[in-house]
């Protein structure tokens, strides 16, 4: 209770303004409320979702040194940098989902990655290190449990031709990949990043 | 096939011809005295040569031949971004005795499991930890001087067959 | 041992069938399969050899049949590889199979008589001798004993090394005679001399398996020195407390193992070194006991230069360039104020590694529970303050007394199979004779000339020309007969364009080159000489560890090939004692008159005491048969009087024969695994703990040296490092390893590594095909921006074994001005895409 008159006490200033907002509107019609309700809408969510998108590009991603004097830069020599056809992978398109509600949801956890670079959680090359199997951990679980949908968005399984692939990768993919055994990430570990000490990850001597 | 014996005539050509190590010899004065360095390629020592192009890695699953029992053999496929450091060891998660029913990749040598003094480990020795300081890849290029080295099965045919035909 | 049921024909055949389905891309021998067969033809004959590659010193086992080798393995008796091998070492089988093996000697001629610009032909021995012996009395008679040269190697043998010093110190007597080696470990000889006073390390390779941390000081020992790496590993990843520290101006395959990895900017490890000092003292752990009983403190002499040729701005600058190996006595307290300017914040901000990682660097020498081995090569030797960083790694060990006992040791690595056996203890520097004896030195030479029953005042008391030195004085026409033997200067000697290149092909120059195969040396000779190598002859190398090993000849050379030992030796008949000395030197040996140097030096009664009945039996052995006595063994035996209570005694020569080597002093029979120790060393006597003997008052020197800049540094016009190296999978430039078609195939030709920003930044991708060029020349690479290195910014690497891509055309011949070896990891370049501009 006495919390609750905490909130109240704290929010004093805030109530001629809510009476304000919430009193109905005497000079605007009902349909231009409704018009310009849905234009600001459009306004704000455009502007939400521009800002979105701003924050999901490499550049966005690699501004603070965390990403990009560690996990950036061991990308650079990996295939997903640089490669025969020259198509390449950003930061987002491994980490963020492409499907709305989920990249959302994704977002709300980047937020402690903010946290973390505010408070140089990983600041140092050291510290990074020491976290680094939480961190993996927690991008393989994420795959694991979406059937490593953000590299299915690319590499579809439908579309490989085998064929196409070493004997090695066309054995593996058609005896696991294709029966659904396996997810991508089950023996993809490692590929644009460093790996953590792998003691104890299965697979993993 | 036809590639075969060209290559066979070539070399018993310039066997026959008394020169067990042929030096080519090029008919002007070249800069280098017109000995041939089939490593450098024909641009005289002095001058730039140029480069050749990063050849791909060989990506088989394919294996080679040794060129005797002793040999580690060379490894067929490419293992470019394979990690093998302090936090594991990406070959061993497919050749680790544990591993190879799903990877049906080869084991590694039972030699592998010895310590410094001979005696058996229960996992793999860390002596043994860094495969490529004994395994390599292989790249598509080709070596410019052929070996002439003859490998035992070669020797002990030949001997059964009683030596040349003298 | 080769059978009667084979000849030459038959192995042609062999040879040819092999090639070809080699060349078809097919598996060889298809049809021998299933082979189960009698005992007689199973059975190959096994016997012990040391690995031909580099200075760890592996022993192998070789597999011989019909007289050729047709197996190789690590050797399991050999305590230095435990049955192991690296990937050159498992390939020595093939190494001497190459299809272009010199069988002949070649001489440039026109019109069938020597000429300088004529094109080689095969000539037989006897007239390769004849023009070379005059050519060489020649420039005798024109310039004196300087007139002529010699540059050998850490791949000769014992015996090859020590006959070659022979000839030319005492047979020329000119100390023109200098190996590759000075471009290798002449750093840490001089790193020794001056911190010990006796040469080569203290410790052994079993400190590896009883130290708590090994730092790599400019060592990328994952590549370079393979097995001993597997060793380390194997102490750092059963013992999970052993820490790995590595050191380098760039991240290597050495990383891999590294608890604490470092990449600082170049020549600043002197910063690094200077750092952990003042982090001991501070702290208050320095081990005082053991300081004021055991050492002295020395201001070395500054501003000492950078080895350039005299004219050059930056020589003409140094002001301490006239005695670079100058030093004053000073106190402990003198010291500490010192380097207490060495700060780690400091040293963090001039080296660009972080401060937390050189402070946990620091901890591991400071820490007195924490036992510590040092490692270096390259990055210590090749470096214009080479010697400095090798004192300066000792004082760190002196500081805190971790040295001399197991699991403490500073550790010199090397990278030739015998540049400790051969270049070092037979002493064929400029300035050395055998045992750490001195030219300059006169009771030095007095003892020479004794062992070698020579007059007095036969060696000249001059030091002769260095490796760099004798590139430079080629050039100038002041050396005019030259002899090459088992290397590839022009390949490896840096400013290759305006130094190697143009002094061999002086006119006024005779350049003789010995090799076993084709390489850029030798198409810039004017007379080849075509040589048996490793097991095609009897051998003795010394690895790093002060072990010297032994192997028999097991195979017969191809063609006309002929040992460099008997190259030597056959070429000394060549010379009566009159064409060489003075009538005054004579006049004290009168009854050296009218006798050959061969005579003189080899048939003294001491080289030739023991007969060919002591060769053992099933062995050939050429030289012996060709001079009539057992000629490995005479040379071994008279060189072992220089070293034996002197601190480098070696065992009777027919043991080696048995051990898998011996680590010198071998006193009693008994091997010296640490020097300096009492109870381990027998040099030291009951009750004196530890003495370091190699000073007369038994103690070691700690030198306050400070950081100087390097010789060339990038600017806006060169705005990058240039680093130069090597790979696993190639040694010895190439000449050998390059003709193993797997180790081709697994590292086929040079490359740029380099860092992919600065790539995407020149515009440059993967495989571009690039102009690497300094203020001396250019050569044309490919761009690699994956692979086993990561370069930092600003930072290149090019290794030099392809002599596709000759990289010392472009490095600087700035030398180490102590220890007279070239700085091959620091010169500035430019990167331009080969062709148009995009």
């Amino acid at each position: 209770m006495s919390l609750l008159g905490a909130l109240a006490n704290r929010f004093a200033w805030a109530r001629p303004i809510w009476t304000t907002i919430s009193r109905p509107s005497v000079y605007f019609s009902f349909g231009a409320l409704v018009l310009g309700g849905f234009v600001a809408g459009i306004v704000f969510w455009g502007a939400f979702n521009t800002a979105l998108e701003a924050t999901n590009t490499e550049k966005f991603c690699t501004s603070c040194h965390e990403m990009h004097s560690n996990v950036f830069e061991e990308l650079k020599s990996t295939i997903h940098f640089s490669n025969r056809s020259g198509v390449r992978a950003s930061c987002p398109d491994c980490h963020v989902p492409h499907n709305w509600t989920d990249k959302i949801a994704r977002k709300m956890q980047a937020s402690k990655e903010v946290w973390g670079h505010l408070f140089g959680t990983i600041g140092t090359r050291e510290k990074f290190l020491d976290h680094r199997f939480a961190l993996a951990s927690h991008e393989w679980a994420r795959m694991k449990a979406n059937d490593s949908l953000e590299c299915r968005n690319c590499h579809s399984a439908q579309s490989m031709d085998t064929t196409k692939q070493s004997p090695r990768a066309a054995e593996a993919h058609e005896r696991f990949l294709f029966t659904g055994q396996k997810t991508c990430i089950d023996c993809h570990k490692g590929i644009a990043h460093k790996l953590p000490d792998m003691k104890g990850v299965e697979g993993w001597q | 096939m036809s590639r075969l014996l060209r290559s066979l005539l070539r070399v018993a050509l310039a066997s026959s011809l008394g020169l067990a190590a042929p030096v080519a010899m090029s008919q002007s004065a070249g800069p280098d005295g017109g000995l041939s360095l089939p490593l450098r390629g024909p641009t005289p020592v002095a001058d730039p040569a140029p480069a050749p192009r990063i050849q791909p890695i060989r990506n088989t699953a394919a294996r080679e031949t040794r060129n005797y029992p002793e040999q580690p053999p060379v490894i067929p496929h490419t293992i470019e971004g394979y990690q093998i450091d302090l936090n594991g060891n990406k070959c061993l998660s497919c050749h680790a005795r544990s591993r190879i029913r799903e990877s049906q990749a080869p084991m590694i040598s039972i030699t592998h499991f010895m310590d410094r003094e001979g005696q058996f480990l229960a996992t793999v020795s860390p002596r043994r930890f860094f495969c490529t300081e004994c395994h390599v890849s292989q790249t598509d290029a080709k070596p410019p001087v052929a070996n002439s080295f003859i490998d035992i099965d070669s020797l002990i045919t030949h001997l059964k067959a009683g030596g040349s035909a003298k | 041992m080769t059978g009667a049921k084979f000849d030459r024909r038959d192995f042609l055949k062999l040879e040819a069938a092999a090639m070809a389905v080699a060349a078809a891309g097919m598996a060889p021998s298809a049809q021998a399969a299933n082979l189960a067969t009698d005992k007689d033809t199973a059975t190959l004959d096994w016997n012990k050899a040391a690995c031909r590659f580099c200075g760890t010193g592996c022993s192998v086992m070789v597999g011989v049949k019909e007289g050729r080798v047709v197996a190789t393995h690590g050797d399991i008796k050999a305590e230095v590889n435990r049955g192991l091998n690296c990937v050159k070492g498992y390939f020595l089988s093939k190494m001497m199979y190459g299809e272009d093996r010199l069988t002949k000697p070649l001489l440039r001629k026109k019109n069938g008589v020597y000429d300088k610009n004529g094109d080689f032909v095969p000539v037989s021995w006897d007239e390769a001798f004849d023009v070379m012996a005059d050519k060489f009395k020649a420039a005798l008679k024109k310039r004196g004993p300087n007139g002529v040269a010699m540059f050998g190697s850490g791949q000769w043998t014992i015996f090859e090394g020590y006959a070659a010093v022979k000839l030319f110190k005492a047979g020329f007597r000119t100390n023109n005679i200098d190996p590759n080696a000075r471009h290798c470990m002449a750093s840490a000889v001089a790193g020794f001399m001056r911190s010990f006073g006796i040469d080569e390390p203290m410790g052994c390779y079993d400190d590896i398996e009883a130290t708590d941390a090994f730092v790599l000081w400019g060592s990328n020992m994952a590549e370079m020195h393979p097995i001993l790496w597997t060793r380390v590993a194997d102490r750092r990843l059963s013992a999970p407390h052993v820490k790995v520290a590595v050191l380098s101006t760039f991240e290597h395959r050495s990383f891999d193992l590294a608890d604490i990895g470092m990449v600082f900017k170049p020549q600043t490890d002197l910063i690094l070194l200077n750092a952990i000092a003042n982090h001991i003292i501070k702290t208050g752990r320095v081990n005082k006991e053991f300081v004021a009983a055991h050492t002295v403190f020395k201001r070395g002499q500054t501003d000492i230069g950078y080895g350039l040729r005299p004219e050059h701005p930056l020589q003409k600058k140094a002001a301490g360039a006239a005695k670079p190996n100058d030093a004053t006595d000073m106190s402990f307290e003198e010291y500490a104020a010192f380097v207490s300017e060495y700060t780690i914040p400091k040293a963090a901000e001039l080296t660009g590694v972080p401060a937390n990682r050189i402070e946990a660097l620091a901890e591991i020498y400071a820490d007195p529970k924490t036992k510590v081995v040092s490692f270096w090569t390259m990055g210590f030797n090749q470096h214009t303050r080479g010697v400095w960083a090798n004192n300066l790694a000792y004082n760190l060990h002196l500081l805190t007394g971790k040295i001399s006992e197991p699991g403490n040791s500073p550790f010199s690595l090397t990278g030739q199979p015998s540049a400790c056996g051969t270049a070092r203890e037979v002493g064929t520097f400029s300035h050395r004779l055998p045992a750490d004896m001195l030219v300059t030195n006169k009771a030095h030479r007095d003892r020479a000339e004794e062992i070698w029953k020579l007059p007095e005042g036969t060696i000249s008391d001059k030091n002769g020309a260095h490796a760099v030195l004798q590139n430079r004085m080629l050039k100038d026409g002041l050396i005019n007969a030259y002899w090459v033997q088992v290397n590839n200067n022009i390949q490896a000697a840096a400013n290759a364009l305006e130094e190697g290149i143009p002094g061999y092909r002086n006119p006024d120059n005779f350049i003789v080159v010995s090799d076993a195969y084709p390489t850029v040396t030798t198409v810039c000779a004017d007379l080849i000489l075509p040589t048996a190598m490793w097991v095609e002859k009897e051998g003795a190398y010394g690895n790093a560890e002060r072990r010297t090993q032994v192997w028999r000849q097991l195979v017969t050379a191809p063609g006309e090939a002929r040992s460099d030992l008997w190259q030597l030796m056959e070429f000394s008949k060549r010379f009566k004692i009159e064409d060489v000395w003075t009538d005054e030197l004579l006049a004290k040996k009168p009854e050296y008159r009218g006798k050959t140097l061969f005579e003189v030096l080899f048939r003294n009664g001491q080289v030739d005491k023991f007969p060919v009945s002591e060769l053992a039996p099933g062995f050939a052995n050429q030289e012996s048969e060709a001079f009539g006595f057992y000629v490995h063994k005479g040379l071994f035996e008279e060189y072992a009087t220089f070293g034996r209570g002197h601190g480098h005694d070696l065992a009777p020569y027919d043991r080696y024969h048995e051990e898998r080597g011996l680590r010198w002093p071998v006193v009693d029979g008994k091997e010296t695994r640490w020097r300096f120790r009492e109870g381990s060393d027998p040099y030291v006597k009951a009750g004196e703990g530890v003495r370091f003997y190699g000073y007369p008052d038994g103690k070691a020197r700690i030198f306050a040296l400070p950081y100087e800049p390097p010789a060339e540094s990038p600017d806006e016009t060169f705005p990058f490092w240039l680093v130069t190296g090597r790979v696993l999978e190639h040694w010895h430039s190439g000449s050998m390893t390059r003709r193993v078609p797997e180790l081709y195939s697994a590292f086929p030709e040079a490359v740029c590594f380099m860092n992919p920003d600065d790539a995407a930044a020149l515009k440059l991708r993967r495989g571009d095909e690039i102009k690497v060029e300094s203020r001396r020349g250019y050569i044309r690479t490919r761009v690699e921006t994956k692979g086993r290195n990561t370069m930092p910014p600003g930072v290149v690497f090019v290794p030099w074994f392809d002599e596709g891509q000759l990289i010392n055309k472009v490095t600087l011949d700035a030398t180490d001005p102590i220890s007279l070896q070239t700085d091959f990891k620091k010169c500035a370049v430019r990167l331009a895409l080969v062709g148009e501009a995009r």
